[in-house]
């Protein structure tokens, strides 16, 4: 569904990524970990639109988005959730979420989608009328998700969900995220909580100082010997 | 229970610095309006709904492209240019049948037509010169927008100069018809007309900001460019837009205050001042507040000029901006938008 094929970044002359290329099929839940620093936020922000690589191509069912401005990747059905999550800070939590389906024209269809987040963060719900700046942590995280849901994705790419949340919150939204893939969302997820990831995804990308050094199962990558001491610390 | 939280809410508003400016305010007009008679407020409220026309734009523009404008006069002065050629033949046309309809729709006329101009002239520059600069460099932006617009102000108003010339082109009144008489004084229905004008443009404006999806994606841009991206807002097109609304507000103030301030080349740059008065009292960005603080700054420059003297009427406020500066330097009304810093 996704393809990314031999990308290459830079930012001046400090280049991030060399030839990364990675794969992911409809429906599936896919990671890309690595450490601090490694090129994973700069690998979404490439599909996103929102950094112009040096080299390289990405593919959405086969045909080229690279050359597609920013704005209209969301169009393209690919939602972004960025790490610092850029929200509109000074609006409410409804109008968040109702800018998050800009592009959808049609208004029963954003009904039906503003009904799905609420019903997926019934905290929102509660909170709809409170400004977005005033939330807690965890509750921004939802709003980000749940905005990046309004304009019915098939492709998402979420940045780092967990981090500086408290663990039992960091299940809720890894929660969310899963029965998202359920519901046919394909996603492509970044995160450093490697074992929690691991646990949960299909498969997994590693990325180390710009390049892929290993792919595989989930399932298979928790028993790599690299993986194990390197992140799992076993 | 819940009216004892909404009356603590009240309480803690009017304690902040947003609700002491204007509950104070409020004061004291009602205190000058019974020394001196109504006038004085009712100046200060024609004035200040156009006040609050220029800074709202002036504003706006900062937001959500973080552009110093000082070329906004210009787009008032434009105004004033427009609605004198729009008003004048039609006036005299008018006047061949007098008591016909063209003699009340020709002052409506001429104003929209400023503000149709002002719209095209925001686009125009948008496309001519923001555009181009926000695709050579970002760098400096804030300082670069500064010295670009200080630089257009003087070609458009010596380009001005050069065309038309330098005599004030005014007019006495837009409606020729008797004073309205309210509470023991006359009030020409121009002042009424232009207030109105004020509140139903401000009416719509908030509205359009508020309600609509084109208006919010206009203040998503201005909180966080890149979320507003990842939504799938076009920012090229809402930066266009932005110029085009500030530029087309300005003009429309300029055209219905054509009878207080006649067309000449610099007539802009006290408009200009007093909407930076305005957007640096009411915090830089912060639309709303720049609506109360046009109302505030009239007030301040109307009871100055009354009390003291018209030489004060810039002095005085000037002298409270510095105050509110050093006390607040975010503004009193707080800013909802990036700041400069964050860039």
């Amino acid at each position: 569904m996704l393809e990314i094929k031999n990308i290459s970044a830079s930012y001046g002359f400090l280049q991030v990524l060399w030839d990364v290329s990675l794969k992911v099929e409809r429906g599936e839940f896919v990671a890309l970990l690595g450490p601090n620093g490694a090129g994973k936020t700069t690998t979404l922000k490439t599909i996103a639109g929102l950094l112009q690589p040096i080299g390289g191509d990405v593919l959405l069912e086969g045909k080229s988005i690279i050359d597609l401005p920013a704005h209209l990747i969301n169009k393209q059905k690919i939602s972004y959730i960025s790490e610092k999550l850029n929200l509109f800070t000074a609006m409410t939590i409804e109008e968040n979420l109702i800018l998050g389906g800009y592009t959808i024209k049609d208004n029963d269809k954003k009904k039906e989608s503003l009904a799905f987040v609420y019903e997926l963060f019934p905290r929102l719900e509660e909170r709809k009328k409170q400004l977005a700046g005033t939330l807690s942590g965890g509750e921004r995280k939802m709003l980000a998700i749940g905005r990046g849901i309004m304009s019915s994705p098939e492709v998402m790419l979420v940045d780092e969900p967990s981090l500086g949340l408290a663990p039992n919150l960091t299940v809720d939204v890894f929660d969310a995220l899963k029965t998202l893939v359920t519901r046919g969302v394909t996603i492509l997820l970044v995160e450093q909580n490697v074992y929690t990831t691991l646990k949960i995804t299909d498969r997994a990308y590693v990325l180390e100082h710009g390049k892929i050094v290993s792919e595989g199962v989930s399932a298979d990558l928790l028993t790599q010997p690299h993986i194990k001491q390197a992140y799992l610390g076993i | 229970m819940k009216n004892q939280s909404t009356f603590s809410k009240i309480i803690s508003w009017m304690s902040s610095a947003a609700g002491l400016t204007i509950v104070i305010s409020v004061v004291v007009a009602i205190i000058a309006t019974i020394d001196s008679g109504p006038f004085t407020l009712i100046n200060a409220i024609v004035t200040g709904g156009m006040w609050a026309l220029m800074s709202a734009g002036l504003s706006l523009l900062f937001g959500v492209m973080n552009l110093v404008n000082f070329a906004h006069g210009e787009f008032f002065m434009i105004g004033t240019l427009v609605a004198y050629f729009t008003f004048t033949p039609l006036h005299n046309i008018a006047k061949g049948n007098p008591g016909g309809v063209l003699m009340i729709v020709a002052p409506i006329i001429a104003i929209l037509a400023a503000t149709v101009v002002g719209l095209v002239f925001g686009a125009v520059m948008e496309k001519l010169v923001f555009l181009q600069l926000r695709k050579r460099s970002k760098e400096q932006w804030v300082m670069n927008t500064f010295l670009l617009t200080v630089g257009l102000s003087v070609i458009i108003i010596n380009g001005t100069q050069l065309i038309w010339g330098t005599d004030f082109k005014g007019i006495t009144r837009y409606w020729d018809v008797e004073p309205l008489h309210l509470w023991g004084i006359n009030i020409s229905v121009d002042r009424v007309a232009v207030f109105f004008i004020a509140v139903i443009t401000m009416a719509i404006f908030w509205f359009f900001l508020r309600r609509t999806n084109l208006g919010r994606a206009v203040r998503a841009v201005s909180m966080d460019e890149t979320g507003a991206l990842m939504v799938g807002i076009n920012l090229n097109r809402i930066q266009v837009l932005t110029v085009m609304l500030s530029s087309a507000l300005a003009a429309m103030a300029g055209a219905s205050l054509l009878f207080m301030f006649p067309s000449y080349p610099t007539v802009g740059l006290k408009p200009l001042y007093i909407a930076w008065y305005v957007v640096i009292i009411a915090g830089l960005g912060n639309v709303s507040g720049a609506i109360v603080g046009g109302f505030i700054v009239a007030l301040l420059q109307t009871l100055t000029s009354f009390y003291i003297g018209v030489g004060w009427e810039d002095v005085i406020p000037t002298a409270i901006i510095m105050l509110i500066l050093l006390i607040k330097p975010s503004g009193l009304f707080g800013s909802e938008v990036k700041g400069i810093h964050e860039q």
